[in-house]
This record gives C-alpha cells, sequence and structure tokens, in this order.
C-alpha cells in the first residue's frame, strides 16, 4: 500500500462546500437526468460555419415568448364579451400602468412573428436545409406557420372595435366559400348564425389555449428535431459539414436540363 | 457523379453520416459561440417590438390623447364594432393583404373559392409537399435553378399582392354612378327603376354585392345582377332591405332601413327589374 497524505483541512472543506453547492444538482439529475440534457444541448457541436442567418430560429422562439408573456398578461385584464371587450381593452391601453406596452408589444410582436417565420422558412428554403432526413421538420415548420397565421386571425377580432368585427365578417365568409365543407366551417367560426358574443367567445379560447398549446407542442417537437438532427451548414461554405470531397467533373452540371440521375421531381422513385 | 452510384437513398444517407462525422470532428460548441448570436437576435428582437410599441403609442396617443387618432404606424383602436354600420370598409392585419387581393383578381360569384380557398391550398399543399418533390441531395443555390426561380416568384407575387392590398380602393360612389347608364342598355332597364339604380350605385351596395361585373365580392354577398329573375317581389324586397337577417335569418348584411320606405322602394323596384343582361 502507498502512502497517501492526508488531505489538509482546507482541502476537506473546500470538496465539502463543492459537494453541498452541487448537491440539488445531482440530486436532481440523479432522477431526471435533466442536467446531462441540457448540458447535451448547450454543449453539442454544431457545424463550424454556422452564421448569423441561423439565428431566425431562435429570433421566431423569442418573438413566440414575447407573445405567450404579454398575452398572459393582456388575458388578466380582457372580458371577452361584446359588451366589456372594446372598454377593457381601453382600459388596459389608457389606464393600466404600461398596459399600453403590453398590448403594444403583443399587437407588433405578432407581426414580427410572423415577418421572422417567414425569414426563418426562407433561409431553411435557401440552404436547403428541409432536404434529407429533415424532411418532418420541414413539415412541422409549415404547420407552425399556419398556426401563427390563425392566431393572427383570431387575435384580430378581440378589441372588438370596427377593424376587428368587419376582417372578421369577411374572413368567416372567405372560408365560407370553400367547397363542401365552407357553409359548415364558417357557421362553426361564428358558432351561430350571426357574429356575437358566442364567435368573441370562441376565438377568444382559441386564440388563448387551443393555437398556443398546438404552437408550443409544435415548436418543442420542432426543437427536439432540430438537436437531434443537427444544423445545417451554408451550403456554399468551403468546410460546410458532409460536404463531399471530390469535386463533380465539370461536364456533369445538373440543371435545369440536366436532372441529377437520382433525384428531381420527376426521377425520384425513393 | 459517372461511375456506377448506389440508390438516392443510400446516398443522402451517406452524405448525413459524412455530416455528423464532420460535425463531431471540426464542429465547434454551441454554447457560447452559436448561443451568443442567437442570444444578440433575440435581444435585437425584443428591442424592435417594444420599439414599435412605443412608436405605435406616443405618435397615436401622445400628442392628441385619443386612440382614434392614426399615428405612424396606425391608431390604437377603431371606433367600438357597430354592425349596422354600412359604410366601413373591411380590413384585414397586413398580412393577410395578400389574400384579400387574391379575392379582388377571382372577383366572379364562380371563381371565388379559387382566390378564398383554391389558391392558398394549393400552395400549402405544395409547401409541405417540398421536400418530397425536391429529392436531389444538392443545396447550393447556384445549383438549384428551378427552385431559385420559384422561390423568387413566389417571394416577387406575395409582394406584390400584400402592396397591391396595402393600397387597394374600393370603387368610390362616383365611380360606380358611371356605370349605370350602361347597366341601363345592358339590362334594358324601365324609366322607373333608374333612381334605384343610382340609388344602389351610392348606398355602399357595391361595397358587397356584385352587379354586371361592377363591385367587390369580398363579404361572399351574392352576385344581384339578375336577382328580378327570381321574382321574390316588391314587398319582400323592401322587408329584406329593412333587415336582412329577419326575413333570412343568418344573413351577415347589415339593415337598410334607415334610407326610408320611399328609397327602399326604388331599390326594389330596381332589383324587380333586374332579369340579368339581355
Amino acid at each position: 500500500m502507498a502512502i497517501r497524505r492526508e488531505p489538509s483541512r482546507a482541502q476537506v472543506r473546500r470538496e465539502q462546500m463543492l459537494a453541498a453547492a452541487t448537491y440539488p444538482l445531482d440530486w436532481l439529475e440523479e432522477r431526471s437526468g435533466l442536467v446531462g440534457g441540457v448540458k447535451y444541448f448547450l454543449f453539442r457541436k454544431v457545424p463550424s460555419d454556422t452564421n448569423w442567418m441561423q439565428t431566425l430560429g431562435s429570433a421566431t422562439l423569442t418573438a413566440f415568448l414575447v407573445q405567450a408573456v404579454t398575452g398572459v398578461i393582456l388575458a388578466m385584464y380582457y372580458k371577452p364579451s361584446p359588451h366589456d371587450a372594446y372598454s377593457s381593452i381601453q382600459n388596459i391601453t389608457d389606464h393600466l400602468t404600461m398596459g399600453w406596452l403590453v398590448r403594444g408589444m403583443h399587437k407588433w410582436g405578432a407581426s414580427v412573428f410572423i415577418i421572422l417565420m417567414f425569414l426563418h422558412m426562407g433561409r431553411v428554403f435557401l440552404f436547403g436545409a428541409y432536404k434529407y432526413p429533415r424532411e418532418l421538420n420541414w413539415i412541422i415548420g409549415v404547420l407552425l406557420l399556419v398556426l401563427g397565421l390563425t392566431a393572427g386571425f383570431t387575435g384580430y377580432l378581440l378589441p372588438w372595435d370596427q377593424t376587428a368585427y368587419w376582417a372578421s365578417v369577411v374572413g368567416i365568409n372567405l372560408n365560407g366559400t370553400a367547397p363542401f365543407v365552407g357553409p359548415w366551417l364558417a357557421q362553426f367560426l361564428r358558432s351561430g348564425q350571426e357574429i356575437n358574443g358566442n364567435t368573441l367567445s370562441l376565438f377568444y379560447s382559441l386564440h388563448m389555449l387551443v393555437i398556443p398549446a398546438g404552437i408550443i407542442s409544435l415548436i418543442t417537437l420542432h426543437l427536439y428535431l432540430v438537436i437531434r438532427l443537427g444544423v445545417t451548414s451554408p451550403p456554399w461554405s468551403r468546410e460546410a459539414a458532409g460536404r463531399e470531397v471530390v469535386e463533380e467533373p465539370s461536364t456533369v452540371r445538373t440543371g435545369l436540363t440536366r436532372p441529377a440521375p437520382h433525384g428531381g421531381a420527376s426521377g425520384g422513385s425513393d | 457523379m459517372a461511375e456506377e452510384k448506389p440508390s438516392g437513398l443510400d446516398e443522402r444517407r451517406a452524405g448525413f453520416a459524412r455530416y455528423k462525422k464532420d460535425v463531431k470532428e471540426r464542429g465547434k460548441s454551441f454554447f457560447p459561440y452559436a448561443m451568443f448570436h442567437d442570444t444578440v437576435m433575440s435581444l435585437i428582437v425584443v428591442s424592435v417590438i417594444v420599439g414599435l410599441a412605443v412608436i405605435w403609442k406616443w405618435t397615436s396617443y401622445g400628442p392628441h390623447h385619443d386612440g382614434l387618432h392614426k399615428g405612424l404606424i396606425g391608431p390604437e383602436y377603431a371606433p367600438p364594432a357597430d354592425p349596422g354600420t354600412v359604410s366601413f370598409v373591411p380590413r384585414p392585419d397586413w398580412y393577410f393583404y395578400f389574400l384579400f387581393y387574391l379575392l379582388r383578381i377571382f372577383k366572379w360569384p364562380e371563381t371565388v373559392f379559387l382566390g378564398t380557398i383554391g389558391v392558398p391550398t394549393i400552395a400549402l399543399i405544395l409547401l409541405l409537399a417540398l421536400p418530397f418533390m425536391d429529392l436531389r441531395r444538392e443545396r447550393r443555390p447556384s445549383r438549384r435553378p428551378v427552385a431559385m426561380v420559384a422561390a423568387v416568384l413566389t417571394i416577387f407575387s406575395m409582394g406584390i399582392l400584400t402592396w397591391k392590398g396595402a393600397t387597394a380602393k374600393e370603387a368610390l360612389a362616383s365611380e360606380v354612378i358611371a356605370d349605370v347608364p350602361s347597366w341601363v342598355t345592358q339590362e334594358k332597364l324601365p324609366a322607373a327603376a333608374i333612381p334605384g339604380a343610382k340609388l344602389f350605385a351610392t348606398a355602399g351596395c357595391t361595397a358587397c354585392h356584385t352587379y354586371l361585373g361592377t363591385g367587390s365580392s369580398n363579404l361572399g354577398a351574392p352576385d344581384l345582377t339578375a336577382i328580378g329573375t327570381r321574382n321574390l317581389g316588391i314587398s319582400f324586397q323592401i322587408r329584406h332591405l329593412q333587415c336582412p337577417s329577419c326575413v333570412t335569418p343568418g344573413s351577415p348584411m347589415p339593415k337598410f332601413a334607415s334610407l326610408g320606405t320611399a328609397r327602399l322602394h326604388e331599390l326594389a323596384v330596381f332589383l324587380e327589374s333586374s332579369k340579368g343582361k339581355r
């Protein structure tokens, strides 16, 4: 047996302090594995050439979080009935401390959220990042875009002012022109024969319960797939991850007139 | 790519395996490198949102103490909802302008559903199907001419539609009334129907209804070119104009009782004389 030097008192003390400090984390990790998960998320590798264009996704998430937080605050003061809606919005905007800011951020945040969704989608398209194996994440993204637009449509009625009312009349009638399901859909959206308090309650419930729940679930899936499949390199990058090192001979360029032998809209049988 | 190649799927799988290997060997850690960019961008987003809220409040309310005043980027609120107004022009939020304008392109009754449901549905299906239509592995924009042209055309047309929707004006009463003489000749309207025709042109009917191609079908209201062929009768027309939803339950049409019985009678005569193009 080798002779071990007894650790000094200070050393023992330091170890005890460290153990005490990390105890809650160790406790959590042992029971959930969450700490490992967060570590994996933070320290996972992304391609070295990841650039500013790839911040649009997280920017969209930030805009959504702004909507979620301001929306919860607005829900505390908004009254979804034809009689009270308009005055409660006036109250929020003109009398509540910082109410104008919360409502303004929610109103304008909606536009920013939608612009960012389109920009993010454009980036993914430009990078060809919807290709194998990320097809499913593209589809989830398209569904998120649809849900985001639906959130905008249902939220627009809530102030119950002229703009809101008439835009919703038009919007609902537009749905009514769909073949077969149209009249049923319009009836459902109005929740009756005409736009009234029932319509407002329905839109409120869709806007603050159903649609956000859908968006949050889909964002969770979206992020899970981003982490699982990784972020794509800019396609023009010299160090693009996954790039084939061998250059294609220039005589066999693919493009408009010569689709690639495997793939293209018509050739892809796999 | 002249040599024998494995199937497209095998190629794609190999490409992804190569991607994972490259990222593992040469990648950077998400924290702090990529996360720094994300944080800066998120701060910009929040600042822009706060900035818009401040501009909105201070330019509409600030100097006027009236939330109805149109500031730099719009009023805080419009007047309270009033289902009885006839003159209010419906406007969606700006990101629906492109849909809004599609309706003006497909304004004939038989084609309205193309603008409302048809084109958006096709666009949605194309978006969802994109990864299955474009199976090439090539990601460089310079080697994806079809995709890039499609993207530019999409952005261009959405931009044009949004801009046209934003600047679109409803037909003015003075423009609609200029069509009345041609209605008279095309429909062979009797002289008794002319006051009603003028009233129809100026009372805002064409904000929702179409008549011989004039007017808008934004609200999905019926075309009235040949309403007279249904022979609903003068008294029905008057009762309907006074209170549409009393006669036709569920009708979203506003009440026109305020026009007074005499003028409603003129309108009813005009409608009953409208037997379509003759």
